[in-house]
């Protein structure tokens, strides 16, 4: 355990060197197009903080080496259903309710399935997506007003501001951090991420910390599913349907492996989530069509991915 | 390893510079375009008309957003127009019209909707809006007669036995709808005496019957007959089982598609003497189908339909926005143009795809660029849509 080298140093940070060389490009490029580089901050806040939400509690899932592939499901079902609510009882505390709640009971449900049936979570959310986006189209037949759910945006709009969003996103990762680094069942997921059997042999509940994890996380979802709401209130049958990729990406972004593990960290989910918005932003201001931009994106991914993951290839009982 | 590493870095950089430099060379005024269909062969030939014509035509530089499902992705994608500096936004996504309308005006840049209108609910609220340039496209009175037409065509041939692709029916699309209620509503009419779908025999009554069960059933209409109907586009195996027994029905004669007829039906009824019948666009693929016979007879968007609403927004970016006389926001109706051989095909299709003389042409389109344009002489103008009015206009 000798003093680290910088090569060693360069590895734990490459998601936020990342990030900070994706805002200084974003600069430059917004400064050679004459892009309104103040506008695009704003933009990317909003186009972020919802991946953001749902990634920062899906960290706890995938810290255990597990995965949710039904997170984006989840979170489209959550608002639907909170924005049924909003429009039956005009309450906005109650589409709020709804939506967390909502998220919460299908977070159990997920969870409590691969407990009873012994199966691991990955699996349970495979099933339960496809139950979830079937479940979508009969929400939105049942409202019967079209092909989507509606709020009325006016009734939204005193909540869709940044300050709002990002206090929202500030308390949740507070609270996320504050169960992942102080108290033992974040060191427990760690540790079940990192060696299950291990875990399992020092007597760690593997399958309540399931439990747990998928809570913490649907709190996520149900918040994202809030702010989808306030942000653009016409939901359909696509609402939220690209979130479960975008977590995936922004987390690995992030610099976490998806493998889970001692190396995961809260907020990598975040750092992932805002290097997207920066890195989608740029793309936009060269208008390169979005094929060519895509494969640029993917070649900067694998880079920031290949750097930040660096300081772990080769190594034992790392995951 | 580590050559290959600054190799790969080297690539990287690279790619971004080079990236960099066609965005350098843009046209002076920058005008977002909202699509929900990014890859299809209809959205290409719209996609092309823009940037191989009309870009180079006129001074303008589009920006492109990404494929679009959903009214946060719109916002978005607004969003990035206004970061981009864009003065205008033409739309062909409609997930939440209203909330793009209300987002540009806000930020105080100009907003059109291309091949689609507003309900008339909408138009009411958005009308006086100072951003709001209008609307030129199929109105839901269109689709619903595009539909009525091409039944009408094959029961007036003597045709009494029918199938039905809904498309996106299940879902509630409203243009599907129409078009579905339309084709029906032809079956009442020319069914005979008591023809009625399902007890009703009114346009307002089967649309609001479709819209609340998102289905379409089979059943004798009067001395027609609807054997077989298929929606959705679940794309597996029983789905496709489905429209493959759909096709070989016995007894059917034609089947009527709200869209996308060939690519779900093509390998279907290819070689059978079943008619096909869609509403989709004037696209090679379509040309094709046409000439091998897959497809029988096609109501179609043509590419160069987008060139009025393009004229529209770019004067009112140059500050001479054509209102009426209240000073409300354009809304006027343009249809299809119809194919029922593919001698007739080839000659519209020629016409639409040219890069050097399309049919809406920039000698033409100038006409309606200088100040003063009337709300009147643009509206008749729009209206001259058919093949025939625009190769007259042309001359």
């Amino acid at each position: 355990m000798g003093k680290q080298t910088w090569k060693e140093r360069i590895p734990a940070f490459a998601s936020i060197l990342g990030l900070m060389v994706l805002i200084a490009a974003y600069y430059i490029v917004g400064a050679i197009r004459d892009a309104n580089v103040a506008y695009g901050l704003k933009a990317i806040v909003n186009q972020s903080v919802v991946v953001a939400l749902v990634a920062t509690g899906a960290v706890f899932i995938y810290t255990l080496g597990s995965f949710d592939i039904s997170l984006g499901a989840a979170t489209g079902v959550s608002a639907l259903l909170g924005a049924m609510a909003y429009n039956a009882t005009g309450n906005l505390l109650v589409m709020f309710l709804v939506c967390v709640g909502v998220a919460v009971v299908l977070g159990f449900i997920n969870s409590s399935l691969a407990s009873i049936f012994n199966l691991p979570i990955f699996v349970t959310t495979v099933a339960m997506m496809s139950v979830l986006s079937a479940f979508m189209l009969i929400l939105i037949g049942w409202n019967g007003a079209g092909d989507t759910i509606k709020v009325k945006a006016r009734d939204v709009r005193p909540l869709d501001n940044i300050p709002f969003k990002v206090a929202i996103l500030a308390a949740y990762i507070a609270l996320c951090w504050f169960v992942f680094t102080l108290l033992p069942t974040g060191r427990e997921a760690k540790f079940t991420g990192g060696n299950p059997v291990c875990a399992r042999l020092s007597g760690i509940n593997e399958k309540k910390l399931g439990i747990i994890a998928s809570l913490i996380s649907a709190v996520g979802i149900g918040l994202g599913a809030f702010v989808t709401i306030i942000y653009a209130p016409t939901l359909t049958k696509d609402t939220a349907s690209s979130i479960g990729m975008d977590v995936i990406i922004a987390i690995v972004f992030g610099g976490m492996p998806v493998s889970g593990g001692p190396r995961s960290r809260i907020l990598s989910a975040v750092v992932g989530a805002f290097s997207m918005g920066f890195m989608t932003q740029i793309m936009s201001m060269l208008n390169l069509g979005s094929g060519y931009g895509q494969m640029i994106k993917a070649a900067i991914f694998l880079l920031v991915v290949f750097i930040a993951l660096g300081s772990q290839r080769g190594k034992l009982l790392t995951r | 390893m580590k050559n290959l590493k600054r190799i790969l870095c080297l690539a990287l950089c690279l790619m971004l510079t080079l990236a960099c430099l066609p965005a350098m060379a843009a046209g002076s005024v920058k005008i977002g375009v909202l699509v929900a269909d990014a890859t299809g062969a209809e959205a290409l030939a719209f996609r092309a008309y823009y940037e191989k014509y009309i870009a180079k035509a006129y001074d303008v530089e589009f920006i492109y957003s990404e494929e679009l499902k959903t009214a946060d992705g719109e916002k978005d994608a607004i969003d990035n127009f206004i970061v981009n500096n864009c003065k205008a936004v033409i739309s062909f996504s409609s997930v939440d019209r209203p909330a793009q309308i209300e987002q540009c005006e806000t930020a105080g840049i100009y907003y059109a909707v291309a091949t689609g209108t507003l309900t008339d609910e909408e138009y009411e609220d958005f009308k006086n809006y100072e951003h709001y340039v209008g609307a030129i496209g199929p109105s839901l009175n269109t689709e619903f007669q595009v539909g009525y037409n091409m039944a009408a065509y094959y029961i007036d041939q003597g045709m009494t036995k029918f199938g039905m692709f809904g498309g996106a029916v299940p879902y509630r699309t409203d243009m599907h709808i129409y078009r579905a209620a339309g084709m029906l509503c032809a079956m009442v009419d020319k069914g005979g005496e008591g023809a009625a779908y399902q007890g009703v025999n009114k346009p307002d009554d089967i649309i609001g019957m479709i819209y609340g069960t998102g289905t379409i059933e089979t059943g004798k209409i009067g001395n027609l007959e609807l054997l077989a109907y298929v929606g959705g586009y679940d794309f597996d195996d029983a789905w496709f089982g489905k429209l493959a027994q759909m096709a070989g029905t016995e007894g059917i004669e034609a089947i009527l598609t709200v869209g996308s007829g060939v690519d779900v039906l093509g390998s279907f009824v290819a070689g059978s003497s079943v008619k096909l019948a869609t509403v989709d666009s004037f696209t090679p693929a379509m040309g094709e189908a046409m000439n091998s016979g897959i497809i029988d007879y096609v109501a179609g968007k043509f590419a160069t339909s987008i060139g009025p609403i393009f004229i529209a927004t770019l004067n009112a970016v140059n500050g001479q926005p054509i209102r009426n006389e209240e000073g409300c926001a354009l809304a006027l109706d343009q249809g299809y143009w119809v194919a029922t051989n593919a001698e007739q095909f080839a000659q519209y299709y020629a016409v639409d795809s040219s890069e050097e003389n399309p049919a809406y042409s920039k000698d033409i389109l100038d006409a309606y660029a200088p100040a003063g344009v009337s709300y009147e002489d643009f509206a008749a103008f729009v209206a001259q849509y058919s093949f025939e009015e625009i190769t007259a206009l042309k001359k």
